[in-house]
């Protein structure tokens, strides 16, 4: 699932209604994939490491909160910015059937890669008709 | 599908003349096949990476947004004061049998972007580095283009 046509940046978007958070916070593209035994979830999270993310899974809403890891350092003087700075935040809810002891993520690139499982109970089983 | 927006300087509230658009979309057309470096004055319009410009006293330093490409998948070229970022961003899920995807707003494709930095560079010293998803290259000024403190001496 490739394509090689040319990138183009997209604006950060900015979290509404989020009053009590300093500073920016952003809203981090992401992708959702389902499998049949469980749901893949992509999140662009630029300038985030493995100790600055933090995942919680609760009452069948997935929150994503980041930081960033480093910061430009004091005596850097802004000549020029595209893209501003700030936490990312985001959340969603997903099917409760999710065996939330068993999700694992993974930071690689600046990408959260997170697996969460279905439960056992609702994967597709194969029901074996057996001759009368 | 995914909506493009037009960057905007936070502090500035000029609304924009069709006139700057066309010239923002000419020269990302020239310099997505050209050598044309961009001007620094221009507010970047669809163009990937976004980066931000610092500078110290001896140094230039440019980040860029790159999450999920590779450092492999990244080249950066220096000519003069000329700074060209390209590659590739991929984006490959395992291709499984029934796999649906509910939300995509992660995009792939290639890039390319060539930028004019305000001063010759030392290209013997430049160093690259990519963590968490951003580029970093430090661009050490020549020894002439630093300042130079001037001893001021009693007649």
């Amino acid at each position: 699932m490739t394509d090689t046509r040319a990138l183009q940046a997209r604006e950060k978007h900015d979290l509404e209604g989020e009053g009590t958070r300093p500073g920016a916070t952003f809203r981090p593209d992401i992708d959702i994939l389902e499998r049949p035994d469980g749901y893949v979830i992509y999140a662009d999270l630029p300038g985030a490491d493995e100790g600055s993310v933090d995942v919680r899974f609760e009452g069948g809403t997935l929150t994503l909160d980041a930081r960033l890891a480093t910061l430009p350092e004091d005596s850097w003087r802004p000549l020029h910015t595209e893209y501003r700075l700030g936490t990312y935040h985001r959340e969603f809810r997903l099917s409760e059937n999710i065996d939330s002891g068993n999700v694992s993520a993974r930071m690689r690139n600046g990408v959260l890669e997170l697996h969460l499982p279905k439960s056992i109970a609702i994967q597709p089983r194969a029901i074996p008709v057996q001759a009368g | 599908m995914a909506q493009y927006s037009l960057y905007r300087r936070p502090w500035s509230a000029e609304p924009t003349s069709p006139f700057d658009q066309l010239r923002r979309e000419m020269d990302a057309l020239f310099n997505r096949f050209g050598n044309a470096p961009e001007r620094w004055s221009g507010i970047p319009h669809g163009v990937f990476p976004a980066v931000n410009l610092y500078e110290t006293a001896d140094t230039y330093i440019l980040t860029a947004e790159l999450p999920g490409v590779a450092p492999d998948d990244i080249q950066v070229s220096l000519e003069g004061s000329t700074v060209t970022l390209q590659g590739e961003r991929k984006i490959a899920y395992d291709d499984q049998e029934e796999t649906s995807l509910h939300r995509r707003e992660r995009q792939a494709g290639s890039f390319r972007r060539a930028f004019e930095l305000p001063a010759v560079i030392d290209a013997e010293k430049v160093e690259a580095v990519h963590r968490n998803g951003v580029l970093m290259l430090r661009l050490p000024k020549t020894p002439e283009h630093q300042p130079r403190q001037i001893t001021v001496q009693a007649s």
